[in-house]
């Protein structure tokens, strides 16, 4: 007996990458190198990338214990109780629904850019419809289409990254001297942003030739952006002054006008969407999937997971979603306050890596005799690294940013009154609709004889 | 703990709940798929393949199944008499569905219109 598994591993990478490189990134990319002096920002990179790697080993084995398409959801809930899990795993999904905004405002920056006479509200409204009308449809990115869109962006970022350092005629100015630790871990707490979504692929466990290949992929993926964020990231601070990409919401397009002229500005508007289109999908689907599983256990009202009977598609939540991003995206077009967005995932990841790394811990005391075909190396070393790094990168966020503090403290105290106040009542309201005796008979049936494979 | 007998049964009130949906059945004409429900305690496994939009069961595991259904034998029996609902077992881990996402929220509509809320 076999499952009709489909994915390789160069998919699942394909798709952990695809889903974190995002336009937004590159905006993540120059905050980082505004911290640091000199040509460091590659340390901090690869520093995240290598905690990084910590967390993903840490979702490896939870997702080897839980194999569940509803992640921390599960996880945190086993590790430690269904109301902690419920408020971080809302907080975590509104969250998304920020990068999503801050994505969809960077994106249309770097569209404006490449052709002025549109304006960013239009860009952003259009990639919504076409968003959603692709949810509502049921319509995901495929598996080789992914491939090519990740590889190809990689591979692109690569070349422009090599074709500027020449340009520019390169040589590492102090490499090795951030000026300064404070300095050093902002930096590194905010290019944890770089990777935020690499471990979203973890439901894909269910649709690989081997379900070893997940971890496998995760941590080739880190591994391969990690290298590739450094080197672009380089490239453009050599190639470009610092304060014009500081400026910019699309410091990517400075660059690529810099190094390449018009060629260079259409070749990165190209390269933008593509990044974004994959991100953008991928929180749309993942936010309005987990408001479908919410309404379907009365954590949401039940209109949500009203299902299209078209396409079988959670046609409320995706048009919830919808309305929401769009707010999102406004309030940002306006106020020009993506920084916020990018700071708070960055902020919000962290916490969710941390408590990633205690829930592993937890597990293993709680269900020592549970089956777990991937485990951590090292006992509980690198789990609690992983949860005490993060916790202080977490820290670091919010001390750098009073508004990332303030939003995230206030999200996670309104939601852990409605978690205990008014998902009780919800529960209390819709469940007395079950049937009132069992279907099922008390007594043994014979052996109803179905027919036998 | 319920027996293979059980979950037998159980399966044919849910044949028979989907067979009586006629609307259930167009819905489901361009659905074609193989699913193998297994129990985690005991030793039992069945198939359930859909095609055409007719809903088939047979004792036994499939060659490939496209979704693959685990959990205890309480629990399979119980969510295919429709005694309780997919979503609780599924988000506490009780209940672990393999296969892809849209075949899952599909599973899970199906139960929803054989035994309602």
């Amino acid at each position: 007996m076999g499952l009709k598994r489909v994915l390789t591993l160069r998919t699942v990478i394909a798709t952990s990458a695809g889903l974190t490189l995002a336009s937004s990134s590159f905006v993540a990319a120059v905050q980082v190198a505004g911290f640091l002096a000199g040509d460091t920002a590659w340390l901090a990179i690869l520093t995240g990338g290598l905690l990084c790697l910590g967390a993903a080993s840490c979702f490896s084995e939870l997702n080897a214990r839980l194999p569940s398409a509803t992640g921390i959801r599960l996880y945190f809930s086993r590790a430690f109780n269904d109301r902690l899990a419920l408020t971080v795993s809302l907080l975590y999904m509104a969250v998304v629904m920020g990068v999503v905004g801050a994505e969809s405002y960077v994106l249309a920056s770097v569209l404006s850019s490449a052709l002025p006479a549109v304006p960013p509200l239009v860009w952003i409204v259009a990639m919504y419809l076409v968003v959603t009308g692709m949810n509502i449809r049921g319509i995901k990115i495929a598996g080789t289409f992914q491939d090519l869109i990740t590889y190809g962006l990689m591979g692109s970022l690569v070349v422009l990254a090599f074709i500027a350092l020449a340009r520019v005629d390169f040589h590492l100015t102090a490499p090795l001297a951030p000026g300064g630790a404070l300095a050093f871990i902002n930096a590194v707490a905010v290019g944890v942003f770089l990777f935020v979504g690499f471990e979203w692929v973890t439901p894909l466990a269910e649709e690989v030739t081997h379900s070893r290949l997940v971890s496998r992929g995760m941590l080739l993926a880190v591994g391969l952006l990690s290298v590739v964020y450094a080197l672009f990231t380089v490239a453009m601070t050599a190639s470009c002054p610092r304060e014009a990409l500081v400026a910019s919401s699309a410091p990517q397009m400075v660059f690529a006008r810099t190094v390449l002229g018009p060629a260079g500005v259409f070749w990165m508007a190209v390269l933008s969407l593509a990044a974004s289109i994959t991100t953008f999908n991928a929180g749309l689907i993942s936010v309005s999937r987990f408001i479908y599983a919410s309404a379907r256990e009365y954590v949401l009202p039940p209109v949500f997971s009203r299902l299209s009977m078209r396409f079988f598609t959670p046609w409320v939540a995706i048009l919830t979603v919808f309305a929401a991003g769009v707010t999102i995206s406004l309030v940002v077009l306006f106020t020009h306050r993506y920084l916020v967005l990018v700071n708070l995932a960055a902020a919000m990841e962290s916490v969710v890596y941390a408590l990633a790394g205690l829930a592993v811990i937890r597990l293993r005391q709680k269900e020592p005799q549970a089956e777990c075909p991937y485990r951590v190396k090292g006992g509980v070393f690198i789990p609690a690294l992983t949860s005490l790094v993060f916790a202080v990168l977490a820290v670091a966020v919010m001390f750098t940013d009073f508004y990332v503090s303030l939003y995230l403290l206030a999200g996670f105290v309104i939601l852990w009154w409605y978690v205990h106040q008014v998902v009780p009542a919800l529960k209390s309201k819709y469940q007395p609709r079950r049937p009132a005796r069992r279907r099922r008979p008390v007594a043994e049936p014979a052996d109803a004889g179905c027919k036998k494979t | 703990m319920a027996s293979h007998a059980e979950i037998t049964a159980s399966l044919l009130a849910f044949q028979e709940g989907y067979n009586k949906n006629e609307r259930l059945k167009i819905m489901n004409r361009d659905w074609d798929r193989v699913v193998l429900v297994q129990a985690s305690d005991i030793p039992s496994q069945h198939t359930l393949e859909l095609q055409n939009g007719e809903l088939s069961v047979r004792e036994g595991a499939p060659p490939r199944a496209d979704l693959t259904v685990i959990a205890d034998s309480e629990t399979l029996a119980d969510l295919f008499y429709g005694d309780i609902t997919p979503t609780e077992p599924y988000m506490n881990g009780t209940l672990k569905i393999i296969g892809s996402e849209d075949d899952i929220v599909r599973l899970d509509f199906i139960s929803l219109m054989i035994w309602g809320e």
